[in-house]
């Protein structure tokens, strides 16, 4: 036990300082991912083909490939390619544009959980087709994606372990672990406290997400 | 740029030979070893079955981590699918030595040595530095080779020595390698990019995502072999002496290992491998090394 409390001792600058490259890794790439999956989402409703088929690639292609390989073509294959994108811009690039295609999938589900009675009862109410989206649909939907968003969004936050260990080597928490273990042989505290440090961020995740079901709730 | 894509080529290459061959075992060149050592079944000693290396010979086969993807140190031949290199070569001689069998198993820097400290691998032939902090953890073998450490950039760098890697440049080296430290202590204001393997580090210099690459001058001459615009610059940073890793205590073991690693640097078989895997790339010549592991300790960085 006291190892344990020694190697918090010891390696808190390394994990801290992991800890906030995590931190700001999953803020950017959870902007990324909310921008692009409303995007998306709406390219997917749109009454057009041409850009339901556009929104139904996006998500084909960054659902269907493993985060690494897309790590691996946004940094690697990108800089070869002659554009001289950073670790960070891939890196969150990668994940925010992989998580998004899961974020219109869900948001996408959400709008059609709203039953069609209610769009036409809007119509007949006189609404026009945009305010009967904004203030029927929309509403009920939102209240519907809260906990898909949130198994992403924690999802995402694990995700991000792998940034560090690709070849980005991007010193986050799970990289600054490695290092530190890697110069002590610490290995079990040193993981442990790696974990804590996700847990962290994943409970907080999760009382935002209830926090937001709770407020929006359907009271019945 | 066709020597990269050449590089390529033979990596998808291995890769295919590798599923291809992976359910054929070979065991067709067991006696290693290039220029000598060809009768060493006659004089090989038993070991008391209760004892480690009783319990090897009882097993017939050693287990040795070495790296899979450092020329000329330990490497998987393309052609042959086999794992060859300096080290391998000196595994070869050890497990000639015991009369068993060396299996080579896959080692990187991160995780020589667990592997050693959880017996997954009885010795470690890994491009290994002695280090007084490693040497708290396993113990070593007196030194079988001397690397000194160097800088590799990219042939239109502007970069000469250890001096211009200052805060608008990145170096790469592995994870786990001594160049952590050295690097934090001679190039501090340079960004420290830490990755898995030297393979790594290479496509990181080649992509430009990083300026530099320190390391090994051995490991450093294998990447110029594969992309001959690679160049390097500098002095000797360092003086790393390489030694077999051992589990801590195993004085038996360390015995065996001493006196064989002796007898291969008096009877020639060193410059044999010397010459075959550094010697014909660098046009030098070099004598088996003589520091002791005392002084490797000390000469280490902390």
């Amino acid at each position: 036990m006291t190892e344990l409390w020694e190697v918090l001792r010891d390696a808190f600058p390394e994990l801290a300082s992991g800890f906030w490259v995590t931190v700001r890794l999953v803020a950017v790439s959870f902007v990324i991912a909310l921008a692009a999956g409303t995007l998306v989402a709406g390219l997917r409703l749109a009454p057009l083909r041409l850009l339901r088929v556009i929104g139904a690639t996006y998500v084909e292609v960054f659902r269907n490939l493993p985060l690494l390989v897309l790590l691996f073509i946004s940094f690697a294959g990108l800089r070869r390619a002659g554009l001289p994108v950073s670790a960070w811009v891939a890196g969150t690039g990668s994940l925010g544009l992989y998580t998004g295609a899961y974020v219109a999938e869900a948001l996408r589900s959400g709008v059609f959980a709203v039953g069609k009675g209610q769009v036409e009862a809007a119509l007949s109410l006189g609404l026009d087709y945009r305010q009967a989206l904004r203030r029927i649909v929309m509403p009920q939907a939102f209240r519907t994606v809260i906990p898909p968003l949130a198994n992403l969004t924690i999802a995402m936050i694990k995700n991000s372990a792998i940034i560090g260990v690709s070849l980005l080597a991007l010193p986050d928490l799970l990289k600054e672990a490695r290092i530190y273990q890697s110069q002590t042989f610490q290995t079990d505290a040193t993981f442990f406290w790696a974990a804590v440090g996700y847990l962290i961020l994943t409970v907080s995740a999760t009382i935002v997400a209830r926090r937001l079901e709770t407020r929006y709730a359907i009271r019945r | 740029m066709s020597s990269t894509r050449l590089r390529w080529l033979l990596v998808a290459l291995a890769t295919f030979a590798a599923l291809v061959f992976v359910a054929c075992g070979d065991d067709e060149e067991e006696s290693g070893g290039e220029g000598g050592g060809g009768d060493a079944a006659a004089d090989v000693k038993q070991f008391p079955a209760d004892s480690a290396l009783g319990r090897i010979q009882e097993e017939g086969k050693i287990t040795i981590g070495v790296k899979y993807d450092v020329p000329p140190f330990g490497f998987r031949n393309p052609q042959s699918d086999e794992i060859e290199g300096f080290d391998v070569d000196m595994g070869r001689h050890i497990a000639d030595a015991l009369g068993v069998e060396p299996e080579f198993i896959e080692a990187i820097s991160d995780n020589r040595i667990p592997f050693l400290m959880r017996d997954r691998v009885d010795l470690i032939l890994s491009t290994m530095t002695i280090t007084g902090e490693r040497d708290t953890e396993i113990d070593f073998s007196e030194p079988y080779y001397i690397a000194r450490g160097r800088i590799l950039v990219a042939g239109d760098s502007q970069i000469k020595g250890i001096a211009d890697l200052d805060g608008d440049t990145s170096v790469c080296t592995a994870l786990g390698s001594t160049y952590e430290e050295t690097l934090k202590k001679e190039a501090p204001d340079s960004e420290l990019r830490l990755v898995d393997s030297y393979p790594e580090c290479q496509e990181l210099l080649q992509n430009g995502a990083v300026d530099a690459i320190s390391t090994d001058d051995v490991i450093l001459t294998g990447m110029i072999i594969q992309d001959d615009t690679l160049k390097l610059v500098g002095d000797n940073l360092t003086t790393e002496p390489y030694g077999v890793g051992i589990k801590q205590g195993n004085r038996q073991m360390k015995q065996l290992v001493d006196e064989t690693l002796q007898a291969v640097k008096d009877d020639g078989r060193w410059e044999d491998s010397y010459q075959e895997w550094v010697g014909q790339y660098t046009d030098q010549q070099q004598k088996p090394p003589t520091m002791t592991l005392e002084e490797a300790v000390e000469l280490a960085p902390e």
